[in-house]
């Protein structure tokens, strides 16, 4: 697997999107067009919280140019008494946010939406719409939110019998936490806040969707899953899925944001009602009022450990925003925050909070950095209180093969103490520190899925290969695809193209989402191969009239195996191609798998920082990650998942947040206020791929894209700590936060 | 965006010609302020007046003791220029500082000291290096230029045509970017020409570029950085929003300013 002899595995191929994207050819969400195209436009709810009583869109209606207006009644609804799960998503809920329905929940939330000839009389139409209100208390921050007298949500949401903001919790144990306490020599135990923050992808939401005569539906869109934006719209407007059609456009950056649908539904009912195609974009505002974030979180974490460095006992206490209807990522939080240790006594609980914000949204192992951020903050110092080495003590307790989880697994082979080991010799440790520089590291788990995937492959009638598969492309997995498969076949890369397919074109595949494409694709695509290979072997078997069992494929030809098959000129793909009608008709074949076997994926982040003690701004100045990859079918694109993470997990660490106004409204909706770092404000971020295969992969994958994410938060905290002595117990530390802290620490020196 | 009509100028004559016989015109330098203005629908004027296609509004050049620039030289040219870079490094540097290179390849020195943001860092330069901003009609010394919160002594329809500013011995601008817009939350030019030193204070105050005389008299005529540094400036007045509290915004102006005295050297 990890061999040295390969050809295309493991090398650094150019990727088969690459010129489209460089030269402006590709196509995104926003670029499809069509004939008789009108534009679609949300009305959105200018209050954090209300009652809505009535809407008369009488007048949107008579507006000229005005072809449809939408509100709820014409989304599908589904009762909040009953959970409609699709994936981890609850269409009940789906329904209130794509179009709000008793209540808008947050500021932003839609309430209506119109079809109009052009922009402009679509903007003139929703203002046009009569919305009666009856404006409501409203709460956005969790302390809030569970206070006992706080503004609920949703009357129907009870917590210990009454009606409350806490829409579920979710508990691990492992042990007794209790007894586990008792043996320690030092216990700690601090709580923690982060902000939420946004996916911050570059392209925003957009479609265009037509509705023939006869009910059929043909959606273009930007999403992370064409199956999901099928089944969704399906439900939402109750077209059945056999009569839509989904195509994927290219994507512009998701990062989980773009796994469930906000406009997709609405246009579908605009053009049905309409008859006409209805595109519809969102703005930059829009996204950032309306889409995403991720939670905002509150914790406190509790951790024992002997003189001797084991740690004994872990206890963990988590709530997370869910934004205006239930569902914050409490799985990854308390699943992942104690993952990649071996610690015989755990205890994980998580909350989920409702409050008056955007319904929070998946963001790259959704909770897992906010279990870890807690966690390894905490390990930093109880690692100090028993004078270890804060990775000697991550190197005692890793998770090894055989390890129970407390989230439930026992692990098979997993490389958490390889990515250590690689942190403990690595030269970057080396490094000498000047004054107010400071290293910190932190570890990260996240679970890394399979599920569902299909792929066809299938050889041109001139001998080159297409690859179909069903999953957006976001990190680089075609150019992947096509790695392994011009491996396989033992031909050149550049005779493979890989496509998305439709919804039409392509077997169903889950989202691109939980690090899964290039597992699942993987798989998919390597069992589709190895049929192909088998039919080109009895082709070339029956060419040469002997025993498909003594054909070999080799580097692209067909062989007989060995002389006692006999002696036959090699036969080439490009000559099995040409001869396919004569020996069976077209040559390819298609999987359907359900994958399983996505084994957990683990980092080891080390970061340097440098604060500017006059001003407080951190400067990350070193910076590398240390990552079991499983296997690098691809290395750029994995190191740019590394290095992605890393970049982003900086961003929320030290500027980024959601900042509310005192009416309830998002204050920084825009890049010119929400603070995400740039390339100027970051330094060249290392990795070190550790290539520990995954023995239930045919190439020995494992996901790589969402654990980069999980470490840096408390990477960067401890860095922070190791250069001033003070430790921060909430994000972002931006400049202002962090020069407040040197002067009460030099008012109390 | 409301609909507008769009007129190329040839000459500064017809830009001036163009914008008066209009019902409501403004002139389009780089677009960079005037068109997401207008995208935001925050502004309904009636004509753009592009000022692109008249060449000698454009370029660098150096007169005695004083450097002029074109009021439609982009800050990317500024900062790349031969003459700026060697007579005045400081001005170089803030050009090349301004945003982003997209930002920095449209947007223009004219464009930026018209619209006067309250971050924006050019004013700072022409406070602190006593310019003169010309115009179609007359010469208005800098410091009667900046009037307030976007407010400028321009008169309607009167035509930046180039900034002109001495030679100064020593000078320096530091800013804090903001970490989203990278405009100034605050930034400080700091001069020294000819027996004066000048402290020009950007970003900190919703009314605009200001000289604090606090930190010019710290400073002195041998740019006492470390006594910049120890000036305690009020928070009174001072812009307080999500970015920084006017109490942030007090302490970097003592710092940046002495952060400036020390790169001016
Ligand atoms: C993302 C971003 C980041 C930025 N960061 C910074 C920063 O860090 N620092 C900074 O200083 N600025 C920053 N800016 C602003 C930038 O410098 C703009 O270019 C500048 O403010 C306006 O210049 P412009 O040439 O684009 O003018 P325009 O947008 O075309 O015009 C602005 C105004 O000036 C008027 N005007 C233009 N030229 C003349 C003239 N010759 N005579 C009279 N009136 C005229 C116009 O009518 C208009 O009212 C940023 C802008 C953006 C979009």
């Amino acid at each position: 697997m990890n061999d040295a002899n390969n050809k295309w595995i493991g090398k650094r191929t150019i990727r088969p999107d690459g010129a489209d994207k460089v030269t402006g050819q590709a196509t995104f969400g926003a670029d499809t067009t069509m004939p008789g195209m009108i534009w679609g436009k949300v009305l959105r709810s200018p209050h954090a919280h209300a009652n809505i009583r009535s809407i008369d869109t009488s007048k949107a209606e008579s507006l000229p140019g005005v072809k449809a207006v939408i509100t709820s009644a014409d989304v599908t609804n589904y009762s909040p008494e009953k959970s409609v799960i699709l994936g981890i998503q609850d269409m009940r809920w789906m329904t209130r946010n794509v179009m709000a329905r008793e209540k808008a929940l947050f500021h932003g939330h839609p309430v209506a939406a119109v079809a109009a000839t052009s922009q402009k009389i679509a903007d003139q139409a929703c203002k046009l719409i009569e919305v009666d209100y009856e404006v409501l208390p409203w709460v956005v921050e969790i302390d809030d939110a569970i206070k006992s007298d706080a503004p609920i949500l949703h009357e129907f949401i009870e917590f210990e019998g009454k009606p409350s903001n806490i829409a579920g919790t979710l508990e691990h144990k492992k042990g007794d936490v209790q007894t586990g306490f008792e043996e320690a020599d030092v216990i700690v135990e601090r709580s923690f806040t982060t902000r939420p923050v946004h996916q911050g992808y570059i392209e925003p939401h957009a479609c265009l969707v037509s509705v023939s005569a006869d009910g059929r539906a043909t959606i273009w869109s930007s999403s992370q899953g064409q199956f999901m934006v099928r089944a969704m719209t399906s439900m939402l407007t109750d077209i059945p899925q056999s009569s839509i059609r989904a195509i994927p456009a290219e994507i512009g950056g998701g990062f989980g944001g773009k796994t469930i649908v906000y406009l997709e539904p609405l246009a579908t009912i605009l053009s049905k009602k309409s008859g006409r195609p209805v595109k519809m974009v969102m703005s930059r505002e829009e996204v950032m009022r309306a889409s995403g974030p991720t939670s905002g979180s509150k914790s406190t974490v509790k951790m024992g450990i002997k003189k001797d460095g084991s740690i004994v006992a872990a206890q963990g206490t988590y709530y997370l925003q869910a934004g205006a209807l239930p569902g914050s990522p409490i799985r990854g939080a308390v699943g992942c925050a104690f993952a990649p240790y071996d610690i015989p006594n755990v205890h994980a609980l998580g909350y989920d909070v409702v409050s008056n914000r955007s319904k929070v949204a998946a963001y790259r192992a959704p909770g897992a950095p906010i279990g870890a951020f807690a966690v390894e903050c905490v390990i930093d110092e109880i690692s100090e209180a028993i004078g270890m080495d804060p990775l000697e003590v991550r190197l005692k307790n890793a998770a090894k093969e055989g390890t129970q989880a407390a989230h439930g697994p026992v692990y098979p082979r997993i490389g958490y103490y390889e990515t250590v080991e690689a942190a403990l010799s690595h030269p970057h440790r080396e490094i000498p520190l000047g004054k107010f520089q400071g290293r910190g590291v932190a570890s990260g788990f996240w679970f890394n899925a399979g599920g569902e995937s299909s792929s066809q492959v299938n050889i041109t009638e001139d001998g080159n290969v297409v690859v179909t598969t069903g999953h957006p492309d976001i990190g680089g997995s075609r150019a992947s695809i096509a790695n392994i498969t011009a491996e396989l076949l033992g031909i050149d890369y550049k005779r493979v193209s890989v496509l998305i397919g439709d919804t039409a074109t392509i077997g169903y595949s889950n989202l691109t989402g939980g690090s899964r494409v290039l597992f699942a694709s993987g798989m998919a695509v390597t069992d589709s191969t190895e049929k192909v290979i088998v039919s080109l072997k009895e082709r070339a078997a029956k060419i040469w009239d002997i025993d498909p069992e003594a054909v070999d494929w080799e580097d692209g030809y067909a062989r007989p195996a060995g002389a006692n098959a006999g002696m036959f000129d090699p036969l080439s793909l490009e000559e099995l191609a040409e001869r396919a009608t004569e020996t069976g008709g077209p040559i390819g074949a298609g999987s359907q798998l359900n994958t399983a076997g996505a084994e957990g994926g683990f980092a080891t982040h080390m970061c340097d920082v440098e604060v500017d003690i006059d001003l407080g701004i951190v400067r990350i100045i070193r910076y590398t990650s240390f990552q079991d990859v499983g296997r690098a079918v691809h290395p750029s694109y994995v190191e740019g998942q590394l290095q992605g993470g890393a970049a982003q997990g900086i961003g929320w660490a030290l500027n980024e947040e959601y900042i509310y106004d005192s009416e309830g409204r998002v204050d920084n909706p825009g890049f010119l206020d929400y603070r995400m770092p740039v390339c100027s404000d970051l330094p060249m971020l290392d990795t070190v791929m550790i290539e520990v295969p995954n023995p239930k992969h045919p190439q020995g994958v494992r996901g790589v894209g969402e654990v980069p994410l999980v470490p840096p938060l408390a990477a960067i905290r401890n860095a922070i700590y190791d250069a001033l002595g003070i430790r921060f117990y909430g994000l972002p530390m931006s400049p202002p936060v962090v020069l407040e802290a040197l002067e009460q620490g030099e008012a109390a020196e | 965006m409301y609909d507008f009509k769009y007129q190329l100028a040839n000459s500064q004559d017809d830009a001036v010609s163009a914008q008066s016989s209009a019902e409501d015109g403004s002139f389009l330098a780089g677009g960079m302020t005037l068109i997401p203005t207008l995208k935001q629908r925050l502004a309904q004027p009636s004509d753009l007046v592009d000022l692109s296609g008249i060449s000698d509004l454009i370029g660098v050049s150096a007169e005695g003791d004083s450097v002029t620039i074109g009021s439609m030289t982009t800050h990317a040219e500024v900062a790349s220029s031969e003459i700026v870079s060697s007579k005045i490094p400081a001005l170089a540097a803030l050009a090349g500082n301004i945003g982003d290179p997209q930002v920095r390849n449209r947007g223009t020195i004219g464009g930026s000291i018209a619209n006067n943001d309250p971050a924006a860092d050019y004013p700072a330069a022409c406070v602190a290096l006593n310019a003169t901003i010309i115009t179609n009609n007359r010469k208005i010394p800098a410091d009667n230029f900046f009037t307030g919160l976007f407010e400028t002594a321009l008169e309607d329809g009167e035509l930046i045509t180039a900034v002109t500013f001495p030679i100064p011995d020593k000078a320096a601008y530091a800013k804090f970017p903001n970490p989203a817009s990278r405009y100034a939350i605050v930034g400080v030019m700091v001069a020294h020409t000819g027996g004066e030193t000048r402290a020009a204070v950007t970003g900190a105050s919703d009314s605009g570029v200001f000289r604090s005389s606090e930190i010019e008299n710290a400073l002195g005529d041998n740019l006492d950085s470390s006594a910049a540094k120890a000036v305690s400036i009020s928070a009174d007045g001072l812009n307080n929003d999500i970015h920084a509290s006017s109490e942030y915004r007090a302490h970097l102006v003592s710092i940046m300013a002495s952060r400036a005295a020390t790169a001016a050297g």
